[in-house]
């Protein structure tokens, strides 16, 4: 089976979704102001049938069996519409490559915390909203580890169809396959604010995104590395100044760390 | 006193009413007034959505609308305007003179009119609630407000929510019971009205789910006052605080649709000439829905790391809950076949209603497929879909208000303008709703959103200005028909069947021209002392049919039953309580500075990890003082007054027909505070197991105090049981004794805790200090307030033994507090294990 995108998934049952919701809303609003128009009082004698008298005490009106052919038919449609989607729930929860991430998938451990989103690499590098965002390869399914370090965020890249909660304590895993980069398309695509934030946290919830990247597969590779390669440098320097300051600066060591 | 009970011109009359009727119009006045202030608030956010990043509110102030229009339409709109026709309407459909508590019922009122304003003032205090309607933990608590200082008017918000549901709760025991064991004879559970059917259903579930609610917001407002930890740490607390929220937040969702249900049923009856098609499968399709609402709320969760099985079961009963409705859309449909519709604007309002719920059930199903509502979780779908389920209620709640007018007011209003208002209305409704189906990527509550999704937010706006809009006209079409409209005859709807038709518009004091019966299956209304006269004569029983009923008459017959016997409608001291317990939430809110204060010399260390900051607040201290004074005082002068709601001498009670009113009335209040402490209890077991269940011992270090306790406490019941043989028995001497008993046990009880917690305070383990011990604190606090609020009513009775020589010859009171004081030695016998032992 080629890899289905989570934004193929969606898009296939919702467009099912929309075409069948559309026309059972067009049938049944028809059929209603139909009926309401059909059955207008015309002044007409009402001799037909017992009609309500005030004071009665309540009871039921006939046409129980149309009743319910009409729900019968109502319940098939929403019962074999959810079972079909079922399936589909169990491909995204089982991940594109069988279970869990695969040998090529990406991990990504993403962090939130009042407002911003930091994204951690396996091989330790950091990147956050702050600076270029998240950073993935094309062609590949990425897997992300959703956190937060202070109150409830929700993780979500429209784009891609993704989202995960990012609770303080929880850690919500999920996935997501990027296509591969077009013609023309150069050797990366950026996204701005292709990430946003989907729950309420704040006075700053509402600028709470992250530009997003997809690249090349070699260029990204090299941007790993180059990455890596700048990160250790850092320490490298933080060390030498640490042995030069002694162990007092704790706090200095900290910023340095993240910058 | 019914005889010098003021004029409904007098604003005595509005401020001292126990009336049900009475009652009910100021829910309705106020629940319009709720309305109107929620809608400006949308309105405000609406203009800031103008464009991407457009400004007109600050960050926290659009936090704030958005968060404050949620909770205002949800609680202080939705719910009371459904409350206030159920107060006029309940009692006229089953055939009662009252509810069963009128007192209890005009404290209802008055709460939630407190909490209201206890809302607005919570602008004022540095900021309302900016956390969203939902309240999600942790950013519900101080910690992520900015400064201590500003967590004033969150407070405010959260003990005015408090507040609602106390009144809630009240009003929910006030309908069960009234439900239950007023209806007319001859009128069984399955012989009621529909409107009568859904409002019953809708306060079974907030019986539970409000309760469920009110421990949630105690927990909450400790963490906010006491500063305790429930809802601040990333051990479990955004996991609790949402299951606990969801488990009340999805019967929310019916006990605001059901009300505007039961008027479609009603309305649609009415003006199609027709009886509702399947009426006994609605109702069981109604009360399947009332129960499974219970069983539904991780729908709201499906992103939060549940397991893929816990999905799927939630899946499937959010799925099952759906179809009952689709039974309910169809027997409205074809009721409407072969029937004689008149477009009233009622009706208009009424099929309005239908057509946008099956929009908005239709979008619903979308959130129903778990992948689907991965992605819409959080987003413009959602906000679209709720808006048209519940505005949708709202649409048929409007058209209850047309429908009853001109039983409630006496007049007629112009139909013409009633249609204008509905086409007004109807184009704004979907021009401000459906664009937002169209915009449904942009993620709640923002206002920076994508490039092109602009055309479909001015849209919005627009159609939000022209909904706003329609509200004015239905005000000037109310407002034309109370200064110029014809009056009203009793009965304006042809095929109208309920028995509020059958009486005057506006309906008189004491609702009925004599009994109202259905015993022939058909409405009328007996005179009891003629048809006792008649029997002894030998002759057939009368009773007056309602085609030949003359409200002349009826008036005579009214006063006559006066005399045998008198009912109270007039009591000032609900007003009171409200009063007392609002000065006492003002001052209660101010209290989180004074607190960190206090933390800060108990334990300086902790409070400067914490970063706390606090001064001692003489203004809240004292208003805290103020208001408990006040409360004291009012309680008093309540638990004095004589107030005489005679039961129906006939009625209809089933199941309950061997309970008192009062008794019964205990019982379910005894039932909703089982869910509270189910849910306190829920909440330690949650967090215990979250943290791994030995990673904590027990507490206490001294497991014979808890015994000890539990000694005492199941000594007092048995002191209580005696109270109730001695009342019976008429022996004053026995029952001021083994009441003495009881209060000094209570007494000892609470000294050997207080002696408990002085030890654990000398050993530094305070209640802020980790979540363990707030879990403890807490917990048995909740308790140990209970114990307080029992030992307040047995002073109490003491008190009224000694005075007046209470309860010798009627025993029940002391057989309801001994209801209430078994009920909390039972929950000791559960916290004494959990707590002490595990």
């Amino acid at each position: 089976m080629p890899l289905q995108t989570r934004a193929e998934v969606f898009e296939q049952i919702f467009i099912i979704f929309l075409g069948l919701g559309t026309l059972v809303g067009i049938i049944v609003v028809s059929y209603t102001l139909y009926n309401a128009y059909k059955y207008r009082d015309s002044e007409g004698p009402t001799d037909d049938e017992d009609v309500p008298t005030l004071g009665e005490l309540p009871t039921g009106g006939k046409g129980g069996k149309k009743l319910f052919v009409s729900f019968g038919l109502s319940a098939i449609i929403v019962l074999g519409l959810v079972l079909w989607t079922y399936t589909w729930l169990i491909y995204v929860e089982t991940g594109p490559e069988g279970d869990n991430p695969g040998e090529d998938a990406l991990e990504v451990d993403v962090e939130g915390q009042a407002f911003s989103w930091t994204f951690a690499y396996e091989n330790g590098v950091e990147t956050s909203s702050a600076d270029q965002g998240m950073v993935v390869p094309e062609d590949t399914a990425i897997w992300v580890n959703v956190t937060s370090t202070d109150v409830w965020h929700a993780f979500g890249i429209p784009e891609q169809r993704v989202k995960a909660d990012a609770i303080p304590g929880e850690s919500d895993v999920t996935w997501f396959a990027t296509d591969p980069l077009e013609e023309g398309d150069g050797d990366q695509v950026v996204y701005e604010d292709g990430i946003e934030c989907f729950e309420l946290c704040g006075a700053g919830h509402s600028n709470m995104k992250s530009d997003i990247t997809v690249m090349e597969e070699e260029a990204f590779e090299e941007w790993l590395a180059e990455e890596e390669a700048a990160m250790e440098e850092e320490e490298e320097e933080d060390e030498a100044e640490d042995d030069a300051n002694g162990d007092e600066d704790d706090d200095a060591n900290d910023e340095g760390g993240d910058a | 006193m019914a005889d010098d009970f003021p004029p409904m011109t007098s604003i005595k009359r509005w401020l001292v009413t126990t009336n049900h009727k009475d009652v009910g119009i100021l829910y309705l006045v106020t629940a319009m007034f709720f309305l109107l202030f929620g809608g400006i608030l949308a309105l405000l956010f609406r203009v800031q959505l103008w464009s991407s990043g457009y400004s007109i509110l600050s960050d926290s102030g659009f936090n704030q609308s958005v968060s404050m229009h949620g909770l205002l339409m949800v609680f202080w709109f939705l719910s009371p305007i459904a409350s206030g026709f159920a107060n006029y309407l309940v009692p006229l459909q089953i055939g009662a003179k009252d509810l069963a508590f009128p007192r209890l019922n005009a404290l209802s009122y008055w709460l939630y009119l407190f909490s209201g304003i206890l809302i607005g003032i919570s602008f004022f205090q540095g900021g309302t609630f900016a956390g969203g309607w939902t309240m999600y933990a942790p950013l519900n608590v101080p910690m992520y407000t900015p400064a201590i200082e500003a967590t004033t008017g969150g407070n405010a918000t959260i003990l005015a929510l408090t507040m609602f549901v106390v009144s809630i709760t009240l009003g929910t025991v006030n309908f069960l019971t009234t439900i239950h064991r007023s209806r007319a004879e001859g009128m069984g559970l399955w012989n009621m009205p529909l409107f009568t059917w859904s409002w019953l259903l809708t306060v079974w579930m907030m019986l539970f789910a409000f309760a469920a609610l009110l421990a949630a917001l105690l927990l909450l407002a400790t963490d906010r006052i006491l500063l305790t930890q429930y809802f601040a740490t990333d051990q479990g607390s955004s996991l609790l605080w949402a299951h606990i929220f969801w488990f009340f937040g999805h019967p929310e969702v019916y006990i605001v649709f059901f009300p505007a249900l039961g008027i479609m049923f009603e309305t649609f009856q009415t003006f199609t000439g027709r009886r509702l098609v399947g009426r006994k499968w609605v109702i069981i399709a109604m009360v399947l829905v009332a129960v499974q609402s219970f069983l539904v709320w991780m729908h709201h969760m499906f992103l939060t790391t549940i397991n893929l099985e816990i999905k799927t079961l939630f899946m499937a009963t959010t799925i099952g809950i759906s179809l009952p409705f689709d039974l309910m859309v169809f027997a409205l449909i074809y009721t409407m076949v072969k029937g004689r519709v008149r477009f009233t604007t009622p009706f208009l309002f009424s099929l309005g209603a239908l057509v946008l719920f099956i929009l908005g059930g239709i979008t619903g199903v979308f959130l129903g497929a778990v992948v689907l509502d991965y992605e819409f979780r959080g987003t413009y779908w959602v906000v679209a879909h709720f808006h048209y389920v519940m505005v949708s209620g709202v649409t048929a709640l409007v058209a209850g208000l047309y429908y009853w007018w001109p039983k409630i007011s006496g007049k007629m209003y112009n139909e013409t303008l009633g249609k204008i208002h509905f086409a007004v209305y109807f184009v704004g409704f979907n021009l401000l709703y459906f664009p937002m189906f169209l915009a449904w990527d942009t993620p709640r509550r923002v206002f920076h959103y994508q490039e092109g999704m602009e055309i479909w937010h001015q849209m919005a706006t627009v159609g939000a200005f022209v909904f706003g809009f329609s509200f004015l006209i239905m005000f000037y079409t109310f407002g034309k028909s109370l200064v110029s409209g014809p009056d009203a005859p009793d009965n304006p709807w042809e095929f109208a069947r309920t028995a509020e038709w059958a009486i005057p518009s506006p309906p008189p004091l004491e609702n009925w021209p004599g009994r109202p019966s259905y015993r022939s299956g058909h409405l009328e209304f007996v005179d009891d002392a003629a048809e006792a006269a008649a029997a002894t004569d030998g002759g057939t029983a009368t009773g007056t049919d309602l085609a030949r009923a003359d409200h002349g008459h009826g008036h005579e017959l009214d006063t006559h039953e006066h005399e045998e016997e008198h009912a109270d409608h007039a009591s000032i001291w609900p007003l009171g309580i409200g009063l007392g317990v609002f000065v006492l939430f003002v001052g209660l809110g101010g209290m989180t500075s004074s607190v960190a204060a206090l933390i800060e010399s108990l334990d300086p260390a902790y409070a400067e990890a914490a970063g706390l900051d606090g001064e001692f607040s003489y203004l809240y201290s004292g208003i805290t003082l103020l208001g408990l004074a006040i409360l004291t005082y009012v309680l008093f002068q309540f638990g004095l007054e004589e107030f005489n709601a005679p039961e129906m001498a006939i009625a209809e009670r089933w199941p309950f027909e061997n309970v008192g009113n009062t008794k019964l009335g205990v019982w379910i209040f005894l039932a909703s505070d089982v869910v509270v402490f189910g849910a306190a209890i829920g909440a330690y077991v949650f967090m215990r197991i979250y943290a791994g269940w030995h990673t904590w011992g027990p507490v206490p270090d001294h497991t014979w105090a808890g015994l000890l306790n539990t000694y005492i406490l199941l000594t007092s019941s048995f002191t209580v049981i005696l109270a109730l043989v001695m009342a019976e028995r008429g022996n004053k001497k026995g029952l001021l004794a083994t009441l003495g008993a009881t209060l000094v046990l209570g007494l000892t009880f609470m000294g050997v805790k207080t002696w408990e917690w002085s030890d654990k305070f000398a050993q530094e383990d305070f209640w802020f200090s980790g979540i363990e011990y707030s879990l403890y604190y807490v917990t048995t606090g909740l308790h140990g307030l209970h114990v307080l609020l029992g030992l307040f009513l047995a002073s109490f009775m003491i008190f009224r033994i000694v005075t007046i020589d209470a309860y010798l010859e009627d025993s029940r009171p002391v057989e309801f507090f001994g209801l209430y004081w078994h009920f909390v030695d039972i929950v000791w016998v559960i916290l004494f294990p959990l707590f002490y032992l595990m």
